[in-house]
């Protein structure tokens, strides 16, 4: 059967429901974890964003649109928080917690990032939950975890990368050190939790039990920093900043006339140094003793010069082209406008068009990197106002009647 | 110790990074990896003998299996049936070429997974270009937003981008695995490692699709992290860097106290939060005198001490000796019969002991041939050798 007969098939069948249809998510989680349920939801899953009365603290983080700095225009809270429901609630309130209770009792996942001993203090650690749930499966995403020395500093994106390890490796070693753009360790911590939450799943369809899965910003960076822990164990190597060079050398970055391309120096070398050969521009690269890849490891500086006068001549999009067509890894230094009108994102359908609560107008928002067989598209909503769906789950989910959400709102629990 | 996964099989074509990462955390959760391989392909990052690859390949067998050799079709497709999720990394006509794709290897096992990561996706104009890490960090804008300013791009000089691919590969495989036990209906996946770095900068596409701003990397300063100071300062000693944040006023007079300069809390010029941004490069003046005269680690235990988000920025060598990192026993020990006692890495998904299986340092080639071909598959000793003699296993 071929993939599209076969797709037919599973949608006439099942239904074109996501992967995750039945898995229940509450979200607690501020901008370190919020990633995390909203891959869920991506997915498919079920998840309620549980904000403070007033909205969660992230939706002070810029960018925001058209630059307003208004909590419900942060774009980062929007791309963090995309297919998810929007419910308010105060955990500091008696009523709040009766309610969260409730809602764990018809839950199967709790994603939050309260520094360690917050919930507990307010009687609601994973042990409580358990007793509500004994299914329930909670993921706690802080900055260096649930116990040892550290485990009550504080912990921001800039200091996660710094103590994971990713800063002191990337840069110019003449410059300060660099963070990676973004809030990189909270999405290798949004990954590695979403990862932890499955396979807590999967177990607990064997057992019956849930898990407490505990994930720190340190050890998700430190867990990404490819050949650097590797070379220290092994060859007792300190990596340092190389600038915009590889570790290995396999990659520079070289000038175009119009951008910034990416180049293999050692790859498929006679064939490189053909091309540069035929433009009159190879200088003494044709010589014998450059065919040695050692000499040209050890004369790199001058090997980069020579391919740097070369790249200068080029269009960086005519030298990818060209790259390409040699079987070279090159690529652009692409900023987030090219990547906006890449016809390989837009023959894919990467971006998917979202309804913004302003009548008419519609985002341009980036999905999740993969096609599956099964007819299953990603839903496409935006991400909640504030308290948006309390009604629907407090009253439709929940059983609870009008007059008692007018009194919790009153008493600020909701 | 099996772990949880031990009821999943999972044969895994994947080479060097991405695939490999993604299939040892499978490994790491006690799934049994079955790795094909070749003489001609056990190369460079492929090179069993190698701290990379035993770094990437930890809790996983290996078979030998030469597929350039038209007889290794049908092993595959007997390795199918007892398979639950395939992985591949190869560029999108490989399988194919081999008469491998899904639709062939579904008439082996029905209900099967399988992942294709590639750099691009399989279809799309650039869907044969060849990708590294660096090629879709480069695409993906996080090498040129990554940078101190747009005229010298930087990057991270590293394959992160193959991690990230990775983690979302084990998100799908569990995903599709949740769903094929929910529905019966097995599932193929095609993951581009170009779009899971474009997910990893989510916001800034907003922004510039939204406002059409120009986004410009600024080193470490950020006009969305609301900050200041906010920076890398310089401290005592050869390369040592302290991270220093601070969010609101408490944090500011915190630090004031710690760096022993009371009187700027009342330096008109840093009365706010606001005030402190629109002066910033005053205040990281200021800050450095203070943190150079220090030793990272004073600047950071005084900071945090104090509730002022600070770490100090952490070479290998520090990450080795990390008083959290060793309290939590990040790093593993694992015996190797060539490399003698390694040390690598361990999850950082946690969720009791009980979840890992006991782990096996990464495999040498062909090490699991008999268990798999005989035990597993069922061949002869006849057959088993007559392959080995035709060197298609071998």
């Amino acid at each position: 059967m071929d993939l599209d007969s076969w797709r037919e098939k599973v949608a006439k069948e099942v239904g074109k429901e996501g992967l995750l249809a039945r898995t229940r998510v509450l979200d607690f989680a501020d901008e370190k974890a919020s990633f995390c349920s909203k891959i869920l939801a991506d997915l498919g899953a079920h998840v309620i964003k549980v904000e403070r009365p007033g909205g969660d603290s992230s939706r002070t983080i810029g960018p925001f649109w058209k630059n307003s700095c208004h909590s419900e225009e942060s774009l980062s809270f929007w791309y963090n928080n995309a297919n998810k429901l929007g419910v308010t609630l105060n955990l500091e309130k008696n009523d709040g917690r009766i309610i969260f209770a409730k809602l764990v009792e018809n839950a199967d996942v709790v994603v939050e990032s309260f520094p360690p001993g917050y919930l507990d203090k307010l009687g609601l650690s994973f042990e409580f939950l358990s007793g509500i749930n004994p299914r329930i499966i909670m993921a706690s995403v802080t900055g260096f975890g649930q116990d040892g020395p550290r485990k009550g500093f504080k912990a921001c994106d800039l200091v996660a990368s710094a103590l994971g390890g990713q800063m002191y490796v990337c840069g110019s070693p003449s410059l300060p050190p660099i963070k990676a753009y973004g809030q990189q360790s909270y999405l290798a911590a949004s990954l590695h939790a979403t990862v932890g939450i499955l396979l807590a799943l999967r177990r607990r369809a064997r057992t019956g039990k849930g898990a407490h899965l505990d994930i720190s910003l340190q050890e998700a960076v430190a867990s990404t920093l490819e050949h650097v822990m590797v070379r220290y164990f092994h060859e007792q190597v300190v990596a340092k900043r190389r600038g915009s060079r590889h570790w290995n050398d396999f990659f520079c970055v070289l000038p175009c006339k119009n951008g910034f391309i990416h180049l293999t120096p050692f790859v498929g070398w006679e064939t490189l140094v053909d091309l540069l050969n035929n433009e009159g521009m190879a200088q003494d690269l044709t010589d014998e003793k450059w065919k040695d890849e050692e000499y040209r490891a050890e004369n790199l500086d001058h090997l980069i010069e020579v391919l740097g006068e070369w790249t200068k001549t080029y269009k960086v999009d005519d030298l990818f082209q060209l790259g390409q067509r040699m079987r070279f890894p090159w690529a652009p230094i692409h900023s987030p406008k090219e990547i906006l009108a890449s016809p390989q994102l837009k023959a894919r359908g990467f971006f998917m068009d979202f309804d913004h609560t302003e009548p008419g107008s519609v985002i341009s928002f980036p999905g999740l990197p993969y096609r599956f067989s099964s007819q299953y598209s990603t839903p496409c909503e935006r991400a909640p106002l504030i308290g948006e769906d309390n009604e629907r789950v407090y009253e439709r989910e929940l059983g609870f009647r009008k007059e008692d959400l007018v009194r919790l709102s009153r008493i600020k629990a909701i | 110790m099996d772990g949880l996964l031990k009821d999943l099989r999972v044969l895994d074509f994947s080479r060097v990074l991405a695939g490999p990462y993604a299939t040892r955390i499978l490994g790491d959760f006690g799934a049994e990896v079955i790795k094909v391989q070749s003489k001609k392909t056990a190369k460079g990052a492929e090179d069993n003998k190698g701290a990379y690859f035993n770094a990437w390949n930890r809790n996983k067998r290996s078979i030998t299996l030469d597929m350039s050799h038209a007889e290794a079709r049908e092993i595959v497709l007997k390795l199918t049936t007892i398979s639950d999720v395939i992985v591949e990394n190869f560029s999108p006509r490989v399988m194919s070429n081999w008469g491998l794709n899904y639709e062939k290897l579904t008439e082996a096992r029905k209900d099967l997974i399988m992942v294709s990561m590639s750099g691009m996706g399989q279809n799309g104009p650039w869907k044969d270009f060849v990708a590294f890490g660096p090629t879709v960090q480069s695409l993906g804008g996080l090498t040129f937003l990554s940078s101190y300013d747009k005229d010298t791009p930087v990057g991270l000089g590293y394959s992160y981008g193959d991690v990230a691919a990775g983690l979302y590969c084990v998100i799908g495989i569990l995903a599709a695995l949740e769903h094929r036990d929910r529905t019966g209906f097995g599932q193929y996946i095609d993951l581009s490692e170009y779009e899971a770095i474009c997910t990893l900068i989510g916001p800034a596409l907003l922004d510039t699709a939204l406002n059409q701003t120009h986004i410009q990397p600024q080193g470490n300063q950020s006009p969305h992290v609301p900050a200041a100071p906010y920076g890398c300062y310089k401290c005592l000693g050869e390369d040592r860097w302290c991270t220093i944040a601070v969010f609101d006023d408490a944090e500011w007079r915190s630090l004031c106290q710690v760096s022993g300069h009371p009187e700027w809390v009342r330096d008109p010029r840093f009365s706010t939060l606001a005030m402190r941004r629109e002066h910033s490069e005053e205040l990281d003046d200021l800050i450095q005198q203070w943190t150079s005269k220090n030793t990272d680690k004073k600047v950071m235990y005084s900071l945090q001490k104090a509730g002022v988000h600070a770490g100090m920025v952490q070479s290998a060598q520090d990450l080795a000796n990390d008083p959290q990192l060793q309290a939590r026993g990040f790093f593993v020990p694992l015996d190797h019969p060539v490399l003698g006692k390694t040390v690598s890495d361990g999850s950082p998904i946690r969720m009791g002991r009980d979840s890992l299986a006991e782990w096996k340092r990464a495999p040498l080639l062909g090490e699991d041939n008999e268990y798999v071909y005989l035990e597993l598959l069922g061949l002869t000793e006849a057959e088993f050798s007559s392959y080995i003699k035709k060197g298609i296993i071998g």
